[in-house]
């Protein structure tokens, strides 16, 4: 343990022992080697990214809280619990008022609009233009968000380590850094030989462990302190409120998180986390996914709260009663590791300890994988496409080959920037308000995009791309001048080495919210501006122009050149001129581009998903055994009597699966109603459907219409 | 005590605030026909977005309460 006199806070080496680093690597290896045995469920991208649509709602429910706490982890919470006690949990219960919007509007689009990435939706519904900015911003921020997963993992790891150790005669310091570069090695080895299929049951695994490990450290540390009773008694009543204080301090205020973390961080998780939204495409519907949601939401985010905060609460009481032990100089973001030494006894302490690493490991693992979908459905498939032009095309499964390769080579580079993004982060005092940084920067524009053009019809690429350019641009506007942000702080202190933290979140969402609506409510005027612009000669020397002043004015705002008078004028201009080029370029039909891709046409987008027209008959589900036909035809082929009690037709979609409950959907498929046949009791399928199902001989499967 | 502005001002601000959003996302999904009512299944989750709604109100409002005098 040491204390520099030069900082406030005291922090540990070399805690654990050998019993420890044996527990943790025996698990570690567990968890790969179980990781890895569900690899060969991946036989396309499409698996090895979606773990293709077959999943039931508990497995899911079960694989999102590793997510979920790894990526709201230990470290963090444990951190704001040690400090601020039981209002560490405030942002694990926010999550419900944008569950509407989700369970019915972004969720259903997403499954049937058959969309891989955030980036693809943007192109059906405004433009490639659109795609191609939302494509960079996604990027930034699920980068960013694959830093602070390495971050936190480097801060859990670190105080286990020792000082500095000696190799060969060389002596080597141990840096945060350097076990952050280590850490992604092994994370990064692991996902390029998983994919998703492979995740969701290492999570589903560790989501169970987690839980264990959470309460166990719990009741570990209560019966440490002589019981509830006792450690009740010692905390301060401030500390036993669920909510933080409105506007104090200015490094956990309510006002501020309920913005960054309830608002922007509650939509950017549900609508813009690919992570957590392959997850819910990986359940077998859109039904089975809104009770993912919803069991995680109610039930699992409240358990992880305490699960993840408690440490901290411990920690808190145990320094009342012995600040011998933990001083309550100890620094915030070490005190999960440093109270699970105390409360656990060896090889617990690791079991502990392997369980938190795993679950961070989890999240990263879920961002990279998230990460490397975006870059081939958004970069490496368009460049593709271009140079392929006038080539002839690869055959299905050349192609799938290809792209598999070029995920897994993909996920090794995310790796490597991930770890770099951890430079942006380091500096923040705890990882809790690097997160909540990093959610008030990065959402807000992404957020507003993507809810006005799920909710809103009128919402036009002009205004799409300007509150893309624009909003980012009066983000930079408060970054150079925080004073900016005081009309909309209620209040909150300015801490002028990280000014509002929070709260900004709320200034980044009004500025971009704002020019969505006023480019939208504008757009007559933009016609008849882009109509005047048209008729003249040198029309496109002037769109040009017009798109390099944008350009200039951009870089001279990011290199923070002028006044804030000039900047601002500069702004106004520079989104009135993007404004004016995107409707002079973009093609934009809004009937039909927003055809089942907004909350008003869903029944459309379900007819689209279909091919045909739904049957909502509600039908039986029945068992059934397989039978192998000829032939490659993409048709399972009933009984007409089973068909009769599903209620289906020719041509209705039909989910097949493993009748064993306790499988999750893992071996299943789905398929289309061919001609029936009077064998009752029989499905036929062809070759490739048996081996995408993974079905076994003998065993009963379970048969349900879908629509 | 503590102050209101850690006890009960909070409180009201996330479930006022908060249940602003709430209530237009549930009159977006049901004016565009997202949830469909006239469906045994959407009446079904009609109900659990309502409840779930106030079982956040209740969990907050209940350990504010035990926090406050227990």
């Amino acid at each position: 343990m040491e204390t520099a006199s030069n900082h406030i806070q005291t922090t540990f080496h070399s805690i654990g022992s050998s019993t420890d680093w044996i527990v943790m690597v025996v698990y570690f290896l567990a968890i790969m080697f179980f990781g890895s045995y569900f690899g060969k469920y991946n036989r396309s991208t499409k698996d090895f990214f979606f773990g293709g649509r077959r999943f039931a709602w508990w497995l899911i429910a079960f694989s999102i809280v590793a997510t979920g706490v790894g990526s709201h982890s230990f470290v963090k919470y444990s951190a704001k619990g040690f400090q601020y006690g039981f209002s560490s949990t405030m942002t694990y219960i926010n999550d419900w008022f944008f569950l509407p919007f989700f369970l019915f509007g972004w969720l259903p689009i997403i499954v049937y609009t058959k969309i891989r990435s955030i980036p693809e939706y943007f192109e059906k519904r405004f433009s490639p233009s659109a795609r191609f900015l939302s494509t960079i911003l996604l990027l930034l921020y699920m980068i960013g968000y694959i830093g602070i997963g390495f971050l936190t993992l480097g801060k859990a790891v670190l105080p286990m380590l020792p000082d500095s150790f000696s190799f060969l005669g060389m002596h080597f310091q141990i840096t945060l850094m350097g076990a952050i570069i280590v850490i992604a090695i092994i994370t990064g080895i692991y996902i390029t030989f998983g994919g998703q299929t492979a995740v969701i049951f290492t999570d589903l695994l560790q989501g169970f462990i987690l839980l264990f490990a959470g309460f166990l450290l719990f009741f570990l540390g209560l019966s440490y302190l002589g019981g509830f009773e006792n450690f009740w008694h010692l905390l301060p009543t401030s500390w036993k409120l669920p909510l933080a204080d409105l506007t104090k301090p200015p490094d956990f205020n309510f006002v501020g998180i309920f913005w960054q973390d309830g608002v922007a961080g509650s939509i950017g998780f549900l609508f813009m986390n690919m992570g957590l939204i392959m997850r819910f495409m990986a359940t077998k519907s859109v039904d089975e996914g809104r009770k993912a949601a919803t069991f995680n939401i109610l039930f699992m985010l409240p358990l992880s709260a305490i699960v993840v905060g408690n440490a901290g609460w411990i920690g808190k009481a145990i320094s009342v009663a012995h600040p011998d032990v933990v001083p309550p100089s100890t620094s915030p973001d070490q005190i999960f590791v440093v109270v699970a030494n105390i409360v656990a006894l060896p090889g617990v302490f690791g079991f502990i300890m392997a369980a938190l690493t795993a679950a961070l490991m989890s999240t990263v693992d879920t961002l990279i994988n998230a990460t490397a979908a975006i870059y081939i459905n958004d970069i490496y498939r368009p460049i593709k496409e271009y140079f392929r032009k006038g080539k002839k095309e690869d055959s299905r499964k050349v192609k799938d080959k290809k792209e598999l390769a070029a995920a897994r080579w993909s996920s090794v580079a995310i790796t490597a920037l991930g770890v770099v993004s951890v430079l942006a982060f380091k500096g923040f005092p705890t990882v809790y308000e690097a997160h909540g940084y990093f959610h008030s920067t990065l959402t807000p524009p992404l957020v507003v995009a993507i809810f006005l053009g799920i909710f809103w019809k009128k919402f036009t690429p002009a205004a799409v791309i300007t509150s893309f350019v624009g909003g980012v641009a009066l983000m930079i506007l408060g970054l150079h001048d925080p004073n900016l942000i005081t009309p909309f702080a209620h209040g909150i202190k300015m801490n002028p080495e990280h000014p509002y933290s929070y709260i900004r979140a709320l200034y980044n969402l009004i500025v971009c919210s704002s020019v969505a609506v006023l480019t939208t409510y504008t757009t007559n005027i933009q016609k008849q501006i882009v109509a005047k612009i048209k008729r003249k000669e040198n029309h496109k020397q002037i769109i040009y122009a017009l798109t390099g002043l944008a350009a200039v004015l951009f870089v001279l705002l990011v290199i923070n050149v002028g006044s804030f008078a000039i900047q601002f004028i500069a702004i106004v201009v520079m989104v009135a001129s993007v404004a004016i080029v995107t409707t002079y370029l973009v093609k934009y039909d809004e009937e039909k581009q927003t055809e089942g891709l907004t909350v008003w046409s869903l029944a459309k987008a379900k007819e689209m998903f279909k091919g045909g027209k739904i049957n909502d008959a509600e039908g039986e589900t029945i068992k059934v055994n397989w039978k192998l036909k000829e032939g490659d035809e993409y048709t399972a082929n009933f009984s007409k009597n089973d068909m009769e009690k599903m209620k289906a037709n020719v041509g209705d979609l039909v989910y097949i699966c493993d009748a064993r409950k306790y499988l999750g959907g893992l071996k299943s498929i789905h398929t289309v109603f061919g001609e029936p046949h009077e064998e009752d009791g029989v499905v036929y399928i062809n070759n490739e459907e048996l081996l995408n199902g993974v079905f076994i001989e003998g065993k009963i499967l379970t048969a349900e219409k879908e629509m | 005590m503590p102050p209101i502005s850690h006890t009960w001002l909070p409180f009201l601000y996330l479930y006022g605030v908060g249940g602003i959003f709430f209530l237009i996302g549930m009159i977006i999904i049901k004016k565009s026909n997202a949830i469909d009512l006239t469906k045994k299944r959407h009446r079904y989750w009609y109900r659990v977005l309502i409840f779930g709604y106030f079982y956040f109100v209740a969990f907050h409002a209940i350990t504010t309460l035990i926090a406050l005098y227990w």
